[in-house]
């Protein structure tokens, strides 16, 4: 047929246009980032549906974001990618019980001038439980990434902030553009830290703990008030709004639970003295020492998550005539590491059922530290039981998570080997029904075993150099540089003042796992006072926690590495 | 949530015997059953099953009481606010310090772990016996006990006042602030007492307010109040206060100049709690002198001496046997400032404070007269059990170790900062802190 | 037995106490001619004479025997039985330049600045401080009165706990006092420091002291010239180096003193002294065999490590006495040094026993300061700086009751026993109708 040329003139015409509108639709992706299907199938793997049930040789599809088939004779859609799983073992992916994995820790809020110590307002002191963690998210945030590359792929993300930040949300650790493509639920539980506020009420452990009794009975009360009150509202005195009694309603109706962020056993037992008083549904989450508090949680029926971060071992000296003093204190500091380690093998024997919060572990140390557990006692079903089924279950997900069998969400971890293997690596991750993928690093950390801090690792090339800081403080900010060098083994710093101070030395510095501490000492008005710093190191920015120990008080720090380094 | 503590039977044996209200006995022996005291006397038989526990040329006296300590707290004060009655020490009891072993090792078995001083109104105190060995807190709880509560005056909460830009910043603060808040409880009393006697079932309840419920429960009487003071006009002041609303028990901690005040304070009936020669750390206690105990005592004052030091708490007998020297107090007064009189003092002279059958069984044997500084403690029993023993005990009585920790971490003893009172309290001044001093 | 009897000497002299002070008479201190009789005096040095005299004349020990003659002239003071001994010597305080504690303009102990060697203690020390008096009525005759604060801050002095001025008060010894740069923590806990951190941070700080030595020893040899600048901190450190001036180091934990060994063995300086020394009983051995000499203290301390058996503290002086270290007991404090008898009795009761404890503050203290040809004994010929007691100083039931400070007759009064006459009992008492003890039910 003979096109007229009229007709081709204005198809050029138009065909850009169409070209251009087809933006508006975005099935091109000119960085060929985009995956070519959401059909996936993994042929002859060995599927973990769930703990102590493997499938060998099976074959999983997932397509549009569910697992629609598993089997040994599974019939591959057309549009699947098909990746070969010979000698490779597929898990449901796993879930993280509690941390603060996609958030972006708010700027402090400013102290205000006329602040009345005794009674700040709510937002300053940190009592904010009508918040959402939602507000944090950071859909750029590194920490997804980094924890997914350890296998998860959902996470109970609580907000930053202090005794009542909040409540927190499940995401599914994908790269996404907005926040909400990533929010599985949200309102899932509130979350509470013994972390005072900064030089107001209530200061410390002793304040928060009479505050949230305070909080809680008002709340009760105000919430019998606010139902009498809709159901027959007739010469009653209207009830007073208040947020963050009213953030509580669902807590002492017992439908929300509150989760607590523990540091050693005796917050964990004061978590537990809250709920023994007012009686509402507790989840104890990053608990490190609480070996002797099985029995006790169980009875009280309390969620439970163990720290996943385990402490160094510690390493006896080599000399050779040690004193029987040496000899005694080294064997009983590696009886209590040993405490420490065998903590989850504890909780299975005690049987109750947890899984893990990743709070203050890198994802790299995730491995590791589920090695060492291991090696201790914990056994690899029930491991991984507490990365799946079992958070799964406590968050009330288990519908759709925690198992790979169909039609659960295409959530999935695929290793090279059983994943209680030291030399298996992840391969792929699946969140939400796409593909993550991983390289294979080739046996070049041999020698210096994966359970060692790699010596001589990239992670240390961004710490050395100049940064540029920033201190919030009440008194307006303070800036500066911090200029980081490397001595051998040891790291050493200066801090420089934009206000024409001399500068510090900044002492005990030290950088693991991603969290650099440090301390500095400055002359206020006669005496010398020592202000640590701690905080995590993402890429090129520094967020940390700057604390006045001796004053009970802390503020913002943050740093920017100084391009060009 | 009440922890079952455990309880023992021993046989203490011919012993000389300072009971402090049945004076010394000689050769005598102290039989506790399941905890109590059942028998004091000469040549007791030993009931089957009973450990016997030698005492021959040894001295036995009832477990040695603090009536101001800082041992076994995870914190210290809530100084963010001058009033917070609301908090309790009872929240941030620490059973694994150190400190609670080595205060029996000094024959302490019974502390009064105090809130700081920062506050014009502190927080409740805690009660606790010191059975080292449980991480459980409540495992410590002297069951029973009075509620007590930490008040402050003077230099420390009018310090604290100016630092943070708020009142009290004078004594004259301090008074009125005590005035306001226990007419601010008369006003919560009265709207909540009204509450209750409502009897319709559509009525809306006050505000509620755990501060103002404990400073309510202090004006019932139910809370006995434990201040910390150190001159003679406030501790005047707060006699006056108390007696204007109706508060007729009061101990005053420190005290050092309730010597100028005492005939005031035997007439109203307070107590006194002192140290024994601690003088001149601050202005207030520059006037003090070493026979503050005695004089009080001579005219009538139930005083006690106290540590409020995790040092001192291991020689509290020494720091007692110094009214010896500073006023001529006999071996039975002296003895009492540490036994009898802060059981008074802290309401649980019913169960502890002599060697009386019926009371409990915490006792400390030494190896000579508790009054000599070369007396060394030997054992330490509370409720029959024995917690300390030094002969048979191991030397690293550390119950957590943090696995992180070098095993040569020295730490050189500083006095100053055994003084826990004023800690987490002190407030830091920015514009010091970052101004361009240098 | 013993116990009742001292009762009842304390008891007879109650009256004696009570009226050391009369209303109105203003007391004090008188030299003379004086004979101490019929008294047990325990020399120190030369046994216990169990009846004896003392005369004292022209502020010394004239006479000292069993068997004396007594001169004519001499005011005589029977002692009947009572015991006399040496006035105790505090050789670690900051009495007299340290006023009130929480106030800073009542402190002199402390200058701004790391490297203060010229600041001097001495000058700094009022006469008049509340403090002396309280101490001195409790047998303290002499105490060592140090600055404090950075790695060398100052030069501390020996003074006598009487006399007008600082200069009638020097018993004359100076050292300068020196804090070794420590691994150790002070006051609460912080973070664990990790060894390798530690060690650096020790090589820092010794850094910056050898620096200041090497300078102050080239000081030394140039000082002379006239080109020399006026260096005042290397002038005052060059007296060390040439042997003038002791030096006293402040070291205690294990790994401090044995780095302070090392460092004087180094650098060679003679007169050197080790003080603090609170893990002294962990390297024992290496302080004998070095030849240094400690004070140790405050013996009523906690254990250095958490870890530690809990009477450690306690043992530490009689542990490094046994293994050979001459050992002199402070207390380290200021408004409290009259504890020093007891701190030296829990030394005695946890190991170190009576009679070496009785040394380490009395004579040891004196021949480590150098002025044991002028006290520190009851000898002939030394300072007449003894007290009187009932009974044995260590015990707290014991009463002093006369104290002689480089001869002079102290009067038994101070600010703390005048308040006790004062308020003992109170004119008026309590007035019947007062609204403070009229408790109103409400």
């Amino acid at each position: 047929m003979k096109i007229e040329r009229k007709t081709i003139f204005r198809l050029m015409l138009i065909l850009p246009f169409l070209f251009g509108t087809l933006a508006i639709n975005a099935q091109s992706d000119h960085t060929g980032k985009s995956a070519a299907t959401r059909t996936y199938a993994i042929t002859n793997a060995s599927i973990v549906q769930s703990p102590g049930a493997v499938m060998e040789g099976g074959t999983i599809v997932v397509k549009n974001g569910l697992i629609s088939a598993v089997g040994k004779n599974v019939s591959i859609p057309d549009d699947a990618q098909v990746l070969d799983g010979t000698g490779m073992y597929v898990y449901a992916g796993f879930i993280d019980g509690m941390s603060n994995v996609g958030t972006k820790r708010p700027k402090a809020m400013e102290r205000p001038s006329n602040l009345f110590t005794p009674d700040p307002p709510n937002d300053y002191a940190g009592i904010t439980p009508e918040r959402h963690v939602v507000d944090q998210i950071d859909v750029a945030s590194s920490t997804i990434g980094d924890l997914r590359k350890a296998g998860f792929t959902i996470a109970h993300t609580v907000p930053y902030g202090r005794m009542l930040p909040g409540s927190g949300a499940l995401i599914f650790l994908a790269d996404k553009d907005h926040p909400d493509d990533i929010i599985l639920a949200e309102n899932v539980a509130m979350f509470s830290q013994f972390v005072g506020a900064p030089g107001a009420y209530p200061g410390n452990i002793l304040g928060i703990m009479a505050k949230w009794r305070n909080i809680y009975r008002n709340a009760d009360n105000s919430m019998q008030h606010t139902m009498m009150y809709a159901e027959n509202p007739s010469g009653l005195t209207r009830p007073n709004r208040d947020r963050t009694l009213e953030a509580f309603f669902p807590v002492v109706a017992g439908q929300k639970p509150v989760y607590f962020n523990t540091q050693n056993m005796l917050d964990v037992r004061r978590a537990m003295r809250l709920q023994n008083d007012l009686g509402f549904k507790i989840a104890v989450g990053n608990i490190k020492q609480g070996w002797e508090l099985a029995d006790e949680l169980k009875q009280k029926g309390a969620q439970v998550y163990l720290s996943m971060d385990l402490p160094d071992a510690p390493k006896p000296s080599k000399s050779e005539d040690k004193s029987e003093e040496v000899i005694a204190l080294e064997a009983r500091r590696m009886d209590f590491y040993k405490k420490y380690v065998s903590q989850a093998a504890t909780y299975q024997a005690a049987g109750v059922q947890f899984g893990f919060s990743t709070m203050g572990t890198r994802g790299n140390k995730v491995k590791t530290h589920m090695m060492t557990m291991i090696e201790n006692g914990l056994n690899a079903d029930d491991a991984l039981a507490a990365l799946t089924t079992s958070p799964a279950a406590l968050l009330g997900i288990d519908k759709v998570a925690g198992t790979a069998e169909v039609g659960k969400l295409g959530n999935l971890v695929v290793t090279t080997g059983p994943y209680f293997e030291k030399k298996s690596q992840v391969r792929y991750v699946f969140v939400d029904g796409d593909k993550y993928d991983y390289e294979i690093k080739d046996d070049k950390k041999k020698g210096a075993e994966v359970t060692d801090e790699p010596a001589a690792d990239t992670s240390n090339e961004p710490l050395l150099g100049s940064w540029t800081y920033n201190f919030t403080t009440p008194q307006g900010d303070q800036g500066g540089k911090m200029i980081i060098k490397k001595e051998g083994d040891l790291y050493s710093g200066v801090m420089t003042s934009d206000d024409g101070s001399p500068d510090t030395d900044m002492e005990d510095i030290s950088f693991r796992d991603g969290t650099l501490s440090f301390s500095f000492s400055v002359d206020g008005g006669g005496q010398t006072i020592e202000i640590l710093v701690t905080g995590t190191v993402t890429g090129k920015s520094y967020d940390a926690q700057a604390s006045v120990e001796a004053f009970n008080v802390s503020f913002e720090l943050s740093a920017t590495k100084d391009d060009g380094r | 949530m009440q922890a079952q503590t455990a309880k023992g039977d021993v046989l203490i044996k011919n012993g000389t015997v300072l009971t402090i209200t049945d004076g010394t006995q000689e050769n005598t022996d102290v039989l506790i059953q399941k905890g109590k005291i059942t028998k004091v006397g000469k040549g007791l038989r030993t009931p089957n099953g009973v450990t016997e526990v030698d005492a021959t040329g040894k001295f036995v006296m009832p477990g040695i009481l603090d009536a101001h300590s800082h041992i076994a707290g995870s914190a210290i004060n809530e100084g963010t606010s001058q009033v917070t009655a609301e908090v309790s020490m009872e929240d941030v009891v620490n059973p694994l310090d150190v400190g609670i072993y080595r205060a029996l090792a000094g024959g302490v078995t019974t502390i009064h772990l105090m809130h700081g001083s920062a506050n014009v109104i502190g927080g409740q105190n805690e009660t606790m016996k010191l059975r080292y060995g449980s991480t459980n807190p409540d495992d410590l709880r002297f069951e029973g006990a009075p509620r007590t509560i930490k008040f402050a005056l003077g230099e420390n909460p009018t310090r604290g006042g100016r630092s943070r830009g708020i009142q009290p910043q004078s004594r004259m603060g301090v008074e009125a602030m005590l005035r306001n808040s226990f007419s601010d409880a008369k006003v919560y009393r009265t709207k909540w007492n009204a509450y209750n006697a409502n009897k319709s079932t559509r009525k809306v309840a006050p505000e509620y307010d755990l501060r103002m419920e404990t400073l309510v429960d202090i004006l019932e009487g139910e809370v006995l109040v434990h201040c910390h003071s150190y001159r003679a006009d406030e501790i005047y002041m707060l006699m006056k206060v108390f007696s204007d609303f109706g508060i007729p028990k009061l101990t005053f901690q420190h005290a050092n100049e309730a010597y100028k005040v005492a005939p005031e304070l035997a007439a109203f009936g307070a107590s006194a709690s002192v140290f024994a020669d601690w003088w001149a750390y601050k202005l207030e206690v520059y006037y003090s002198t070493a026979y503050n105990a005695a004089i009080l005592t001579k005219n009538g004052v139930t005083t006690s001496i106290n540590s409020d030091s995790g040092e001192l708490v291991r020689h509290l007998f020494h720091e007692a046997a110094k009214t010896q020297k500073y006023g001529d107090l006999t071996d039975n007064e002296a003895l009492a400032l540490i036994t009898l009189n802060p059981a008074k003092q802290l309401g649980i002279d019913n169960r502890v404070g002599s060697i009386e059958t019926g009371k409990d069984g915490d006792i400390a044997i030494f190896d000579a007269h508790p009054l000599s500084t070369y007396a060394i403690p030997q054992m330490t029993f509370i409720d029959g059990v024995k917690y300390f023993d030094r002969a048979n005990d191991k030397n690293d009585q550390r119950l957590y170790i943090n696995p992180e920790e070098t095993i040569q971490e020295v730490m050189i003893f500083d006095r100053e900062s055994q003084h826990r009172c004023m800690e987490d309290a002190q407030t830091l001044s920015f514009s010091d802190l970052f101004s361009n001093k240098k | 037995m013993k116990k009742l009897l001292t009762i009842i000497f304390a008891i007879a002299l109650l009256p004696m106490l009570s009226t050391a002070q009369e209303d109105d008479k203003v007391m004090k201190a008188r030299g003379g001619k004086f004979a101490l009789t019929n008294a047990k005096i325990y020399t120190v040095t030369n046994g216990i004479i169990e009846n004896g005299t003392i005369i004292i004349n022209n502020g010394l020990i004239e006479a000292v025997g069993a068997n004396i003659s007594i001169p004519a002239d001499a005011e005589v003071f029977d002692y009947e039985g009572r015991e006399i001994y040496p006035g105790m010597v505090d050789s670690g305080t900051q009495l007299g330049i340290k006023e009130i504690g929480s106030i800073a303009e009542a402190q002199d102990s402390r200058e701004f600045g790391q490297i203060t060697p010229q600041m001097q203690a001495l000058s700094a020390i009022n006469p008049n401080s509340v403090a002396i008096p309280v101490t001195r009525v409790s047998g303290v005759t002499t105490v060592l009165t140090a600055p404090t604060g950075g790695i060398l801050p100052g030069t501390a002095a020996t003074v006598n706990l009487f006399g007008y001025t600082p200069d009638q008060m020097f018993a004359g010894n100076k050292a300068m006092i020196m804090n070794f740069p420590s691994t150790a923590r002070r006051g609460r806990r912080r973070r664990p420091q990790s060894p390798e951190d530690a060690k650096k941070a020790m090589e820092k700080a010794l850094k910056t002291v050898n620096d200041t030595w090497d300078k102050a020893e080239l000081y030394a040899k140039i000082q002379g010239s006239d080109e020399a600048r006026f260096y005042p901190e290397m002038e005052a450190l060059a007296k060390v180096v040439n042997g003038e001036l002791a030096l006293y180091i402040e070291a205690n934990a294990a790994k401090d003193i044995q780095n302070a060994i090392a460092w004087v063995a180094e650098r060679g300086y003679k007169n050197v002294v080790l003080t603090g020394v609170a893990e002294g009983w962990r390297v024992a051995d290496e302080i004998a065999a070095a030849g240094l000499p400690v004070i140790a203290g405050p013996v009523q301390s906690l254990p250095t490590r958490q870890s530690d058996r809990y009477d450690l503290a306690y043992a530490n002086p009689g542990a490094m006495a046994k293994a050979g270290v001459k050992v002199a007991i402070r207390t380290g404090d200021t408004e409290n040094s009259r504890n020093l008898p007891y701190h030296a009795g829990f030394a005695a009761a946890y190991g170190m026993g009576r009679e070496e404890a009785l040394k380490a503050i009395t004579i040891n203290a004196a021949e480590i300061m150098g002025i044991s040809d002028q006290i520190g004994s009851i000898e002939v010929g030394k300072k007449a700086n003894i007290f009187v007691s009932t009974g044995d100083p260590f015990e707290t039931s014991t009463k002093i009751l006369d104290v002689y400070i480089d001869g002079y007759k102290i009067p038994m009064t101070s600010r703390q026993i005048r308040l006790y006459d004062e308020f003992l009992n109170r004119t008026p008492g309590v007035e019947k109708t007062n609204p403070a003890i009229d408790i109103k039910k409400k």
